[in-house]
């Protein structure tokens, strides 16, 4: 029943956030076909409007789309002609997604180890390293992580490819590059909620009962303190994987993440339409997905509409 | 953002010095050299496209630089350029111009294919410009093929398909009958709206443009991968007729869009070409032998709108402009080695002289005087009975270098002519639909020419033009450039044009600013790439000389 709730909900979300973009994109001043440098007669951008149905009223044309979407047709992209925006975002997803779970899992492992460490050394040189390492994360920019990524690992000591995409070798850096932020945070959200489960009387029963600190941490303390890291892990999750614009651009990656900003600034409605329906559908499930999973870890939690 | 990107790659990374010719190739070996060598090397070229996934490969469609660099490669129109640059026939073995100049009877060239092995047809010309002339097909640029009678009509939806003036008399011969007599069809046939497609091609597969192989073409080159967003590879076409003059036999495409990326790629040598140098690394490679500054044919400029007060005064208008010291602004401020523009006509153009048009041009308008300006701007003031300047506010597109530009403006006529203007900016689209409604008083805009001639640029700013948005209107300077426009005699043709500059730049209904050029880096293992006004370096005729 909660499930088929849930469902529901996901489906009138999703109709609400396609009713709104349509809306708000229709506002922003500007069309499609604006070029520059070269100003395109009226009567051949009238030719063009209607070519893309962006002649008849606004309400024909929502009217259109969702009939479309329905059929899971997100229409032809107006900037590239021959391509539909389903294409694009297929093209672009496998190696967005590659990029993004590779660099989640570094993120997870390495997050949650440089918390742990944080937290069982509270307060001592490890901690306040494990945190400083943090902070340098947050606030070290992708923009200017990646260029110096490149500068050093690959122009100067040629370890690794400048950028493009092929082998392995190709997505390490922008992993790397990716997956810096999601330390930081994740690190110091363990840290913190791992503070508050150490001082829990189940651990301190567990040392009473002579287990070595490696078993508590592990079979104790983490899958405790894991709950609030997976609450925020799925709207990062959704990010992650469906591409980022600044580190594929600079990478030269070729996922979905510059349609998200470049339909925008192109006007390219059906685009700004399939990138954002596409996020909603990936974010929406992943929340979904999560919630499920908090069960597992904490069967204390009850599924009902409510808690959920 | 593509569009956006092209702007700012047209206009930010711009670059330096030209001298007195129009073009310049890189070949560091001689010919005998280079082939000798060339036996040896394989010949595979690497190149960048900075704009990333070209948006289209169907030329009826294409509308960037980008998708032109590719295109350029793919198909061969009835002109086409030679090494130097010239234009000569391409696709056509024969022109015969009526005496009247208003009839073109193109012979077909003997041995012309597809890239599938199927003839170049006449028809195949025909159906592709009356393809482009459909308003169904709603392609980019059909006004490109308005000087053809009966077209206009036809893309306007007001005349017949059958009374357009492109018939194939039979599969060598195609007729084409001009509106009126145009000495500069050449100039304007060249273009990419007069590019051919392979009609069966076309009808069978709407998305044939889409995907490297089913794409035919009938050019030096055709798509041998195309994996999208990364990389574009075209091999040597078996099947074009002029192949023996080609000797690369692999281009590959990278789509590298960030500026330093690209440029770390070619440092590490994974590229022998880029374009658009990071500007912050110009300095540092302008003594560098591969590094390779040409001007483009675009010219930087504030429009007025001659309707909105102060504006509306001549004198005024021409006080701004003195105002502005463009050498101090290429120099100390966009420091990418733009050229100050004394005149409206970018750099680029030949004369029959032989020399640049700019060079040739008979006045340097607007060098700077700070004691004129003062002296326009209180006689235009008393014109219009003002004590005082209302308020000016110059919009801009946001982008910094557009910013940097403006800010300098605004320093230089508050201190040249005591004027405070305020500064506002917009997002690209935003801003492109504020200045088609002629909502402002003075605003920025960066034209490129439609083609490379003066009237390419000179053009806009006819009373009917769709790219004159300056409210401007000026029957003297129509009457000289539709004079020039069909004028035969092409000294007549330059004085003309010339004429017609002087009544813009005295009218002053935009003021131009600098003219842009593009830089490049080219590896020396690579020899024959022509740079010159065009948007892209023309690689058919390139050479790698090293491994």
């Amino acid at each position: 029943m909660y499930v088929v709730k849930r469902l529901f909900t996901m489906l009138v979300t999703l109709w609400v956030i396609v009713t709104l973009t349509f809306l708000i994109m229709h506002l922003i001043p500007g069309d499609p076909f604006a070029t520059d440098s070269k100003a395109i007669p009226e009567a051949v951008l009238e030719n063009m409007r209607a070519r893309y149905n962006l002649d008849k009223p606004l309400s024909t044309q929502y009217v259109l789309y969702l009939k479309n979407l329905l059929t899971f047709d997100l229409g032809p992209s107006i900037q590239s002609k021959t391509t539909d925006v389903n294409t694009l975002i297929a093209r672009g997803f496998v190696p967005s997604a590659l990029l993004g779970i590779q660099s989640m899992l570094l993120a997870l492992f390495a997050g949650i180890m440089l918390g742990t460490i944080a937290a069982l050394h509270h307060n001592r040189a490890l901690d306040f390293i494990s945190m400083f390492i943090a902070m340098l994360g947050i606030s070290i920019p992708s923009f200017i992580l990646a260029p110096l990524l490149i500068k050093y690992m690959a122009v100067q000591w040629g370890l690794l490819p400048v950028a493009a995409w092929g082998t392995w070798k190709h997505t390490l850096l922008p992993t790397f590059a990716l997956a810096v932020t999601p330390i930081a945070i994740i690190a110091r959200f363990v840290r913190t909620s791992m503070l508050e489960v150490l001082h829990q009387e189940y651990i301190h029963t567990a040392e009473a009962k002579g287990l070595p600190t490696w078993k508590i941490v592990l079979k104790h303390g983490l899958r405790n303190s894991l709950i609030p890291v997976l609450s925020f892990i799925g709207p990062l999750f959704a990010s992650v994987v469906t591409g980022t614009f600044v580190v594929e651009k600079i990478f030269a990656i070729p996922g979905i993440g510059k349609y998200f900003v470049d339909s925008i600034f192109n006007r390219d409605y059906p685009v700004i339409m399939g990138t954002t329906i596409f996020y909603s559908v990936v974010l929406v499930v992943t929340l979904f997905l999560i919630d499920l999973s908090y069960r597992f870890i904490d069967p204390r939690i009850k599924l009902s509409s409510k808690g959920a | 953002m593509k569009k956006w990107n092209l702007m700012l790659a047209i206009i930010i990374l711009t670059a330096a010095a030209l001298t007195g010719c129009s073009g310049s190739d890189n070949s560091g070996a001689t010919p005998t050299e280079a082939s000798k060598d060339a036996a040896s090397v394989p010949q595979v070229l690497t190149a960048n496209l900075s704009g990333g996934e070209p948006y289209t490969l169907d030329p009826a469609f294409a509308s960037d630089t980008t998708s032109y660099f590719i295109i350029d490669n793919l198909y061969e129109g009835l002109y086409t350029y030679d090494k130097s640059g010239k234009i000569v026939e391409g696709a056509a073995s024969k022109v015969d111009i009526s005496p009247d100049a208003k009839t073109y009877t193109f012979t077909i060239r003997d041995g012309a294919k597809w890239s599938n092995g199927d003839p170049v047809t006449a028809h195949d010309f025909e159906y592709s410009w009356k393809r482009i002339l459909n308003p169904k097909t709603a392609a980019y640029d059909p006004s490109s093929l308005y000087y053809i009678k009966g077209a206009e009509e036809y893309n306007k939806g007001k005349g017949k398909v059958e009374n357009v003036g492109v018939t194939a008399k039979d599969d060598r011969t195609l007729l084409v009958e001009l509106k009126a007599p145009l000495g500069i069809f050449p100039t304007i046939a060249v273009g990419h709206a007069y590019l051919p497609v392979r009609s069966t091609v076309v009808d069978q597969n709407e998305k044939w443009a889409a995907e490297a192989n089913t794409i035919v073409g009938n050019g030096p080159y055709s798509p041998q991968e195309w994996k999208h967003n990364e990389q574009i590879t075209l091999t040597k076409n078996a099947n074009y007729w002029n192949k023996d003059a080609i000797s690369m036999e692999t281009i590959h495409f990278k789509m590298v869009q960030d500026a330093t990326t690209y440029y770390q790629m070619y440092k590490t040598g994974d590229l022998d070409l880029i374009l658009a140098l990071p500007l912050d690394t110009i300095d540092q490679e302008k003594n560098n032998k591969e590094y390779l500054s040409h001007p483009s044919f675009s010219v930087y400029t504030y429009s007025f709108n001659v309707k909105e007060k102060p504006f509306t005064n001549r004198k005024i208008r021409q006080a701004f402009s003195y105002a502005i010291d463009r050498e101090t602004l290429t120099t100390n401020v966009t420091k990418g080695g733009e050229k100050a523009a004394f005149g409206y006509v970018p750099y680029g153009v030949i004369n029959p002289s032989g020399k640049d048009y700019r060079d040739d041009a008979p006045e340097k308008y607007y060098a700077f005087n700070a004691e004129k300006a003062k002296q326009l701007l209180a006689e235009g003031l008393k014109e219009e009975g003002l004590t005082q300047l209302p308020t000016v506010t110059f919009k801009y597109n946001t982008a910094d270098n557009h910013k940097k530009i403006a800010e300098a403006l605004q320093a230089m006529l508050l201190e040249n002519l005591g004027v405070e203007v305020k500064l506002e900016n917009q997002e690209w689209k935003t801003y492109i639909d504020t200045f088609k409604q002629k909502n402002f008083q003075i605003a920025r805009m960066g034209w490129e020419g439609n083609y490379l001639d003066p009237l390419g640029v000179l053009g806009h700013y006819t009373s009917s033009n769709s790219n004159n948005f300056t409210n401007w209107s000026n029957k003297t300077y129509d009457d000289l450039i539709e004079k020039a426009t069909y004028e035969l005699d092409a000294n007549k043709r330059v004085a003309l044009t010339q004429q017609a500059e002087k009544v813009l730049m005295e009218d002053l209904p935009i003021i131009p600013i600098l003219f842009s050029a593009d830089t490049a880096l080219v590896s020396p293992k690579v020899t024959g790439i022509v740079f010159d006004a065009r948007s892209n370096p023309d690689l058919r005729f390139a050479t790698r000389v090293e491994k």
